[in-house]
């Protein structure tokens, strides 16, 4: 059975996201966030013992995981490739917190990194590349928008549903974006109002372009240990208390529900191993490849009744300074969306603030904050808690 | 190609929207598949639909990086309820943008795009 907080988060290190990497490669930036991570960490090259990677971009899939640890001389004792789409990154926290806790490992490095590509990204086969065979015999002919389409369906399905407004979900843009203000590494940091985000472009209504994330470049690492009170002198110890997992499709046009999410099941899972309930969380990172995909994690993980989450996200701060601090670096939607490191930056963002090291985005409270990683259309879910020691 | 997706084209190409059917499950499927997904067994039959169903979901796609879809912007991609209780993605044809709605009635209709008939939906008078 595992042990929540016998396992902690030891060292971080992130790139700036960009819109050119410079001829680099996936590797090159993933060795990069490592080095920087294993450096944070205090810990040599050699102690990582453990890794888990997430899917590359644009290179060859094939033996990733063997790839990357050439590429970073490694020969640990355990790694593996995690393929749950957004919820990749956090998922290899859950790894390997598991692989440690079990002694298969003692420094496990959790890599994600990417170059995001226009050229492939927005073709035909960039498109392709993404979809399983039923959605390519059984979609595609009618023309779906990538995630985008199914984003949409669900933020129309809960407008009818329940209400919810256009306003309400830029608000979440909104707030995000004065987060982003406050971290120098954000790709987006020119103040926006509801009322921009709703003259953006509509790309598919009910979405417009400023609520949808901005696919770039750049990579992220975290390294899992087994806690010790003075495992990491240079940073306040983050512990791993608990995480919770949930799939129910992979299409959202065979999800058994539009407008709720496995997120609820996970979040659920997740307070149960923790020991702890939503009014314990301090602040939330949740996966926001749009701004409904935060309004339902809201709605799932319990700050609201479902359904209520436009009229909480209305009259909710959700910066920095706020209630419910959300997404304080920014979000994807501010900071850019670095491939699958994307993810991994909902967790390096818990991290900071746990450890007081946010500077001026720092939170007042924030002793438990909540992490979620969110793949396909909903599809995939991993709830992280992750506390002060 | 498999024989199940076979079925199902060359049922559409002439006229009839046919799913698989388990009697055990009594239950329809969607996609085509080889085994029913609830009981993983192959018992299944073909059996046509009534066409009949309503819009669970939509989206108007305003901006679209298919090739085959770029001048076609506006257009409505739906999910469809049907009558027989499965959801199937597809377009809503013949309705003006600021008809459609979640509920709309809709009953099936046939287009042809890139030399493939393909089953749609139009709004259904009650």
């Amino acid at each position: 059975m595992f042990q929540p907080v016998h396992t902690s988060i030891v060292g971080i290190g992130e790139l700036k996201p960009s819109l050119d990497a410079g001829g680099k490669s996936s590797l090159d930036l993933m060795a990069e966030a490592a080095a920087l991570a294993i450096l944070d960490a205090g810990l040599q090259k050699s102690d990582v013992d453990g890794l888990l990677v997430t899917p590359p971009s644009e290179d060859s899939y094939f033996l990733w995981p063997s790839q990357v640890a050439e590429y970073l001389q490694l020969s640990p004792v355990f790694m593996n490739m995690v393929e749950l789409g957004g919820a990749s990154a956090a998922a290899t926290i859950a790894r390997a917190a598991l692989m440690v806790d079990a002694g298969i490992c003692k420094n496990c490095l959790c890599l994600s990194g990417g170059i995001w590509d226009k050229q492939v990204f927005n073709t035909l086969e960039g498109k392709m590349a993404v979809m399983s065979q039923a959605e390519i015999d059984y979609e595609l002919p009618y023309g779906p928008m990538g995630f985008n389409s199914g984003y949409a369906l669900i933020a129309r399905r809960h407008m009818h549903e329940y209400g919810t407004t256009p306003e309400q979900l830029a608000k979440i843009a909104v707030d995000q974006r004065i987060n982003a203000m406050a971290n120098p590494e954000a790709l987006f940091k020119t103040a926006i109002t509801i009322s921009d985000v709703l003259a953006s472009p509509l790309v598919v209504d009910p979405l417009h372009l400023l609520e949808i994330v901005r696919p770039c470049s750049g990579a992220s690492a975290v390294i899992v240990s087994r806690f010790s009170p003075d495992l990491n002198k240079k940073h306040d110890p983050v512990v791993i208390r608990g995480f919770g997992e949930a799939y129910t499709h992979n299409s959202i046009a065979y999800a058994p529900s539009l407008t709720e999410s496995p997120i609820k099941m996970a979040s659920q899972r997740a307070f149960q191993m923790s020991g702890v309930e939503t009014k314990d969380i301090d602040l939330v990172s949740l996966y926001d490849c749009y701004t409904i995909t935060v309004l339902i994690s809201l709605e799932d993980i319990g700050f609201c009744r479902k359904g209520e989450g436009g009229k909480f996200v209305e009259h909710t701060d959700l910066t920095y300074n706020g209630s419910l601090p959300c997404n304080t670096h920014g979000g994807q939607l501010s900071c850019g969306q670095t491939s699958f490191a994307g993810g991994m930056s909902h967790v390096t963002e818990a991290v900071r603030q746990l450890r007081g090291e946010a500077g001026v985005r720092q939170v007042k409270k924030n002793r438990l904050a909540l992490v979620n990683g969110n793949g396909g259309v909903m599809s995939t879910q991993c709830c992280l808690i992750l506390g002060r020691a | 190609m498999a024989d199940y997706n076979d079925t199902y084209w060359q049922n559409i190409s002439s006229g009839k929207l046919c799913l698989q059917y388990c009697p055990t499950c009594d239950k329809y499927i969607y996609y085509p598949r080889s085994l029913c997904p609830h009981c993983l067994q192959a018992n299944w039959e073909w059996k046509e639909l009534t066409g009949k169903g309503q819009v669970h979901s939509y989206t108007i796609v305003h901006v679209s990086a298919l090739p085959d879809f770029q001048n076609e912007t506006p257009y409505i991609y739906a999910l469809i309820e049907l009558a027989e209780g499965v959801r199937m993605p597809s377009n809503l044809i013949d309705c003006p943008l600021d008809e459609v709605r979640v509920g709309l009635p809709v009953e099936l209709a046939f287009i042809e795009r890139n030399g493939k008939t393909l089953p749609v939906f139009k709004p259904r008078q009650e």
